[in-house]
């Protein structure tokens, strides 16, 4: 990395001293050079930090049980140690007033499926559970560090902090060292999965800190990001919802098939976005403003309006408050996440239209 | 009964029951052309139905041209036009909402009054709402059906 | 905190036994329900989870893997139970004449009661619907609840007993008698420990058109068809006799008998709590019934 990064640097210093000897030669010789001039240059990417190889090469050691147990206690011995993780009073001690303009951070959540609830009035509705993990803060990175990681810096106004955040504790002896190495600082088990999120600095939280499914209130709107089902390559008529061409009077060959893909004259050529036949799903999608229904405290499920979340049952989702701006919260929210684990909750929290199931039978009277 | 119910699902059968064949299939949807069955007892509807030429929808008063429950529609009954009220379909229905085996209507006249007195099949309760909705938006009044139905489901 | 890891090895070896596991079809289960009754059937009389299955068949999952989670699964029973509390869900079958009493949005302060036999009875969990038929003034009429929906105040069974096919849908084609019941039918009471009785009439169909093809369909409670030979011909080419011994396709479209104990162990109790103040409101209602004759 420090190579690439000095390679670079010298790049630079030898491009701006080529620079300086063209501006002298133009004033010497008056000789006009001409070079390509790229307007929007792709950006340079670059992965982030913790992107670094997950899995180890599991080789068959044959170890005797013994040993199984032995590595299996080391790593208790290990993370078992409860000292390093923050003291969630401290936190809250320490945080803000919350603020509309703030953004909070999101969670990592796992869509378990899809499920009927009842309104006070009788109608139905679909909602599709979201299972939160056991989400822990790993890193944060200021604003200032996380645009120095960046290629391509752009001036960035309002500027924003990132919150590395990782769910489902695993097994470490499963990962490589590199990928362990992240949670070193704090305190948690490795992670299967890891999110970023982009939060205001006030909503930053110290690694270690828990999050669960509290962070967010009955009531309040979110946005759901998942990854689309796999569909594979797929014709028009599935992936655009063409109509395809008739069955029958003198057609032949083209029943599935797009039809026209261009006209003449002056744009006598396929426009850059055509619809066509290709690759789908299998992509990120947010889906937002969908209302929080109702909280299993217990399990920690969140039960949102919809039954159209992106990606399959079972698979990982990220939630992060609504950026709609007529659904964002007016009433103050759990800032800069719910730490208060003293207090008792209900096993489920219900939004005011919801029918319990333990509420008697909906009758309608006569007004 | 059972040669009138065939005609109903909307076919011919022959009654001799050596060749079977229908003209149309089986229509859960009412669009131009699919027969009805008047269930009030007005003079029209009952000759119509007594004769075996049950009434043809001409025309569905609805922006997608498919007639669902409470909508009006125009029929073709004995060489007349006429309108009318849906009140029962043969399509899959919501939860709690009736499914008929046949598709009923009463015969209304311009201003919304039913032409006939009685109807004697049940008709389902969703009427209700819907046609007291549609006598706020369309000026005439549907809800004098809802007098004469003698059941509700 | 390292609980998973025995965990996961666990699970890895249920897996591999629920391969080589009995299947769970109701037919192919005959022969294996005596053996299992012994170890399945809780103490002090309750009732065999090989019974739950057919009583309370919407508690078991859709066995459509890609849609299974154990945990949605938890929640849904739990509010399945909920809802069982409140009013009596009783035992009915497909071929059960039933009430079912409603609160309408359309009419309020006047709950609607349909009486019908059911026809089809599918959906798993909070969605499980059944459809009830009946012929109202020489008019068929057919409605469609869901079981668990909380504007149903009153789920009655006036007949308990099962048909010979599992499905009913052909009564749509069959002569309007077959279909007709009373809507002021009393109840009738099955003596307790009796098994449910299984109605043995055979449906007359009335002359073609028909929405489905019947004389496919290898139906036992409908009569002889009257039909030419070609129909009878085509459904024996498009006949799939071998389907039955299609053991990956029974293995898709069952929960494992072992999940199924599962299941039903960590709700029988609540259950049995519900058969329990069932019998009690049984035996008030046969004691204050007035018998008035006229």
């Amino acid at each position: 990395m420090a190579f690439i990064l000095s390679n670079i640097v010298s790049k630079t210093c030898v491009k701006s001293l080529e620079d300086k000897l063209l501006a002298l030669s133009i004033s010497a010789s008056g000789t006009q050079i001409r070079e390509r001039h790229i307007m929007n240059p792709p950006p340079r990417l670059r992965n982030p930090t913790w992107f670094t190889k997950k899995h180890r090469v599991v080789h068959n050691d044959e170890i005797t049980t013994d040993n199984q147990e032995f590595v299996k206690e080391v790593v208790q011995d290990k993370y078992s140690n409860k000292d390093e993780s923050p003291l969630l009073s401290e936190i809250a001690a320490n945080a803000a007033e919350w603020q509309p303009t703030f953004k909070r951070t999101g969670v990592i959540a796992r869509k378990i499926g899809i499920y009927p609830i009842w309104m006070k009035d009788g109608t139905k509705m679909t909602t599709t559970l979201l299972q939160v993990l056991d989400n822990h803060v790993i890193k944060y990175y200021t604003p200032e560090e996380y645009e120095n990681s960046q290629p391509n810096k752009t001036r960035v106004m309002k500027k924003k902090g990132c919150l590395l955040l990782g769910a489902e504790g695993t097994d470490p002896s499963l990962l490589t060292k590199e990928y362990c190495g992240l949670f070193k600082n704090s305190g948690v088990i490795p992670k299967k999965f890891l999110a970023r999120f982009f939060v205001s600095p006030d909503a930053a939280l110290p690694p270690g800190t828990p999050i669960n499914a509290l962070h967010f209130q009955v009531g309040n709107f979110v946005d759901v990001r998942g990854k689309t089902i796999d569909r594979g390559f797929q014709g028009v008529m599935k992936r655009h919802g063409f109509k395809g061409m008739p069955a029958s009077h003198g057609v032949t060959k083209t029943h599935r098939r797009g039809g026209n893909i261009g006209g003449g004259g002056e744009k006598a050529r396929v426009w850059p976005g055509t619809k066509m036949p290709g690759h789908m799903g299998n992509r990120y999608r947010v889906l937002k403003g969908l209302k929080i229904w109702r909280i299993n405290t217990k399990y920690n499920v969140l039960y949102v309006s919809g039954q159209n979340v992106p990606g399959d049952t079972n698979s990982i989702v990220t939630i992060y408050d609504t950026i709609l701006p007529l659904r964002k919260p007016s009433n103050p929210v759990p800032f800069p996440t719910y730490l208060n684990t003293d207090e008792i909750h209900e096993e489920d929290l219900y939004d005011d239209d919801v029918h319990q199931f333990c509420d008697p039978t909906i009758e309608y009277n006569e007004t | 009964m059972l040669m009138n119910s065939g005609i109903l699902n909307g076919s011919r059968s022959v009654s001799n029951g050596l060749k079977y064949f229908h003209t149309s299939s089986c229509c859960r949807e009412i669009q131009k052309m699919t027969k009805l069955r008047v269930v009030d007892n007005s003079e029209i509807g009952k000759r119509a139905m007594a004769e075996g030429k049950p009434p043809k929808c001409i025309h569905v008063y609805n922006k997608t041209g498919i007639g669902k429950i409470g909508d009006k529609v125009l029929v073709a009954i004995k060489g007349e036009k006429k309108k009318g009220i849906l009140v029962g379909l043969k399509q899959n229905q919501k939860t709690k909402v009736p499914k008929f085996d046949s598709n009923n209507l009463v015969l209304i006249d311009e201003s919304g009054t039913p032409v006939g007195t009685r109807i004697h099949v049940p008709i389902p309760t969703i009427l209700r709402t819907i046609l007291k909705e549609k006598t706020q938006s369309k000026g005439a009044d549907y809800t004098k059906i809802l007098a004469i139905a003698s059941k509700f489901v | 905190m390292l609980s998973f890891i025995s965990k996961k090895s666990n699970s890895i070896a249920s897996n591999t036994r629920n391969f080589l596991r009995h299947s769970t079809s109701s037919q192919a289960l005959k022969p294996t329900e005596e053996v299992n009754s012994s170890n399945n059937k809780p103490k002090d009389g309750r009732k065999s989870y090989a019974e739950f299955r057919h009583i309370y068949p919407e508690f078991l999952p859709d066995p459509k893997i890609e849609f299974r989670n154990s945990i949605r699964e938890k929640l849904e029973r739990s509010d399945m139970i909920a809802r069982r509390t409140l009013i009596d869900i009783p035992e009915f079958y497909v071929g059960t004449i039933m009430a079912v009493t409603v609160s309408d949005k359309h009419t309020p302060g006047k709950p609607l009661r349909f009486v019908g036999i059911c026809i089809k009875r599918e959906g798993c969990g909070l969605r499980s619907t059944f459809i009830l038929r009946n012929v109202v003034d020489h008019q068929g009429v057919e409605v469609m609840y869901e079981l668990y929906d909380p504007t149903i105040q009153k789920i009655e069974v006036l007949r308990l007993e099962k048909r010979l096919d599992d499905e009913l849908l052909y009564l749509r084609d069959s002569l309007s008698e077959f279909s007709t019941f009373d809507s002021n039918m009393e109840a009738e009471i099955l003596a307790e420990g009796t098994p449910v009785p299984v109605n043995p009439i055979k449906v007359q169909l009335k002359p073609r058109p028909w929405l489905e093809r019947w004389e496919r369909k290898n139906l036992k409670g409908v009569e002889k068809i009257d039909l030419p030979e070609k129909f009878f011909k085509r459904a024996a080419e498009l006949a799939k006799p071998y389907e039955k011994y299609d053991l990956m396709k029974q293995y898709m479209g069952t929960i494992p008998e072992e999940e199924q104990n599962e299941i039903f162990a960590e709700i029988q109790s609540q259950l049995h709590k519900l058969e329990v103040t069932r019998k009690k409101m049984k035996r008030k209602r046969t004691f204050v019934k007035p018998t008035k004759l006229a």
